[in-house]
């Protein structure tokens, strides 16, 4: 036979496998969230109803308006510290488990690329916090608005027993309120909150990809998560203090990239206060967090691409 | 000639030990060849390197040196894996996954879908015998039944190479007469199948060929029946021979001035067992001698 149709041959022979398939990405996040949700993460979602219903019955001497944004507070306070919790500890899980139980050879000897192992990993982990934090944005709206409507029938109800005021006067003073209330910038806090943990599973992700410990892999992304939200301002001190030496050029300045800005996350504490996110600060907050996803993304990659099991 | 299954040729696998500047040899320069529909058995003392040279040809490891080939495609190309079906020793799936759900997922990656997939699935579960199981999730499964969900989960896709961990480490007898039974379907369907396995007298029963290695070097390679037969006695097998011919044959043995005495027709062998444990003598020995010249060398430096 000649070398071309030997060629012919074991190209026939050489199976059709796609380099990259959305299709096995797709696969391994729905196994991920499947895991994740089968290891009872969502009766987090009762803990945090009872928070919200309890916040939301909390009658203390606040304003109407604060009662609301009290509500706001620990809403997104406690949505905040699950997204960030969840992404360090389920990320940090996942693949030394999949190596411990040997699951990992399992998968990796089908026709699976190691990136799409990565993504399938990461996604099912966002996938998972998203879903989650969708519900509980739907059961804090809805006691916020079950808050705003009765706050709101009560003050108008006082205001009008009081006397003494206009009509306009009454509305203008209640639409203090309803600032406070449901509004669509809460949607922004909510996908800020949601980008953040996004971070920090890449992150999380990244040291897993070269830890030997689940635990070594949470406390350095623990540390990194607490770095992450003051090393810019750390910097800033630190550069002013050592200007150009030896000390800020190897040690401040790679902290500096290496670790994400968190702080830029920290948009709900305006929206709750009653400042409005623009919608370009918003899209350049979602480029951002793409952004240092892709890069972590890519540095898990190269470092997970070679490992040896 | 049809492509081999697999083919390993010259491999050195060398790890470094942590940060000191010392290294261990996991395997060295070793060749082995699969051959398509064959039965291939890798036995070896524990640390002898056979895990390793499974990892390499599966592509979880990278050769130091030497290549590795499943089917032509080199280990380390992804193309290579779609038609390897892989069992690793005791091994545990996703403990949230029913059997059923464990299949569809392993055939989804392998991009089997819909009905095809489904099928396929309730076809392994009956040929592993585990319709029974069908969803109860795995953390509810003994290790016998694991290991047959493995073994399903690694044919989903209709591979051309099975490779084998340790396929009965930890199965009950049954378990592991069922999945010798499986072996033999495997190789009655003109699957090439790759095992590593300590049971020597299942690699016997199963095996066309075998390689024993011993500290990361091939120490014996070849079909099972020429390893263990004894090279320095003769076998004479005759067809149709007469009754007064085999008499011939008998007085001729007894008048031998030597006392030669004819006790049985066919070929003596040795048993696996026996051959495996002279070779893994005999590598101690050469390795301790190796070790000794190394030490001797040392000194004389010195």
């Amino acid at each position: 036979m000649s070398e071309a149709a030997n060629a012919e041959t074991e190209e026939r022979t050489v199976p059709r496998v796609p380099l990259f398939s959305p299709g096995r990405i797709w696969v391994l996040t729905m196994s991920t969230f499947t895991q994740l949700v089968r290891m009872k993460t969502f009766y987090f979602l009762i803990i945090f109803a009872v928070l919200v219903a309890a916040a939301s019955n909390l009658n203390l001497l606040y304003t109407p308006a604060q009662k609301l944004r009290m509500l706001k507070d620990a809403s997104f306070g406690a949505m905040s510290i699950f997204s960030w919790l969840f992404a360090i500890a389920a990320t940090a899980v996942l693949i030394p488990r999949d190596l411990e139980d040997r699951t990992l050879y399992t998968i990796l000897a089908k026709p699976v690329p190691r990136l799409e192992y990565l993504l399938g990993k990461l996604f099912g982990v966002l996938l998972t916090i998203g879903v989650a934090l969708v519900v509980m944005q739907v059961l804090f709206t809805g006691f916020l608005f079950f808050r705003e409507v009765t706050v709101l029938a009560a003050e108008r109800q006082a205001l009008e027993a009081q006397g003494g005021m206009s009509p306009e006067d009454i509305q203008a003073q209640l639409e203090l309120i309803r600032a406070q209330g449901v509004q669509w910038q809460l949607l922004y806090a909510l996908v800020a909150i949601f980008l953040k943990a996004g971070v920090v599973a890449a992150v999380t992700m990244l040291v897993s990809t070269f830890a030997s410990s689940t635990l070594f892999t949470m406390i350095v992304a623990t540390i990194i998560f607490l770095v992450g939200h003051f090393h810019k301002l750390a910097a800033g001190y630190w550069l002013h203090e050592l200007g150009d030496s030896l000390v800020a050029k190897l040690v401040v300045k790679p902290v500096i990239m290496i670790i994400p800005d968190f702080r830029v996350f920290n948009v709900t504490e305006n929206i709750v206060g009653g400042t409005p996110v623009t919608t370009g600060a918003m899209l350049a907050l979602v480029g951002l967090a793409l952004l240092y996803m892709a890069v972590y993304s890519a540095v898990a990659l190269y470092l997970f691409i070679d490992k040896e099991f | 000639m049809s492509v081999p299954a697999v083919e390993v040729r010259n491999l050195t696998k060398v790890f470094p030990l942590s940060l000191k500047k010392e290294y261990l040899v996991a395997v060295e320069d070793l060749s082995l060849t699969v051959n398509a529909g064959e039965v291939y058995g890798l036995i070896g003392p524990n640390g002898s390197g056979k895990s390793t040279t499974m990892k390499v040809v599966l592509g979880l490891m990278a050769a130091t040196t030497g290549s590795t080939k499943v089917f032509g495609i080199e280990s380390r190309d992804v193309r290579s894996r779609h038609q390897i079906g892989f069992l690793p020793e005791n091994p545990y799936f996703y403990k949230h996954l029913t059997g059923f759900e464990t299949l569809k997922f392993y055939g989804r990656l392998c991009g089997l879908r819909g009905r095809e997939l489904k099928d396929r699935a309730n076809e392994m579960l009956a040929l592993v015998d585990l319709e029974v199981a069908r969803d109860r999730r795995l953390g509810g499964y003994s290790k016998g039944m694991l290991q047959r969900i493995g073994l399903a989960q690694a044919m989903i896709q209709r591979p051309r190479l099975v490779v084998l961990d340790e396929p009965t480490a930890g199965v009950d007898p049954i378990g592991s007469r069922q999945i010798r039974d499986l072996i033999f379907k495997l190789k009655e369907d003109g699957i090439s199948v790759f095992l590593c396995s300590h049971l020597l007298e299942q690699v016997q029963e199963v095996c066309d060929r075998v390689g024993i290695i011993a500290n990361g070097r091939m120490w014996r390679e070849g079909p099972l029946h020429e390893l263990i037969a004894i090279e320095d006695q003769t076998e004479l097998v005759l067809r149709d021979a007469s009754p007064a011919l085999l008499e011939r044959i008998r007085n001729l043995v007894a008048s031998d001035s030597g006392g030669a005495e004819l006790v049985r027709s066919g070929h003596p062998r040795t048993t696996l067992e026996r051959l495996f444990l002279d070779i893994v003598r005999e590598s101690r020995e050469a390795k301790a001698k190796e070790d000794r010249e190394k030490q001797a060398s040392k000194g004389a430096k010195k």
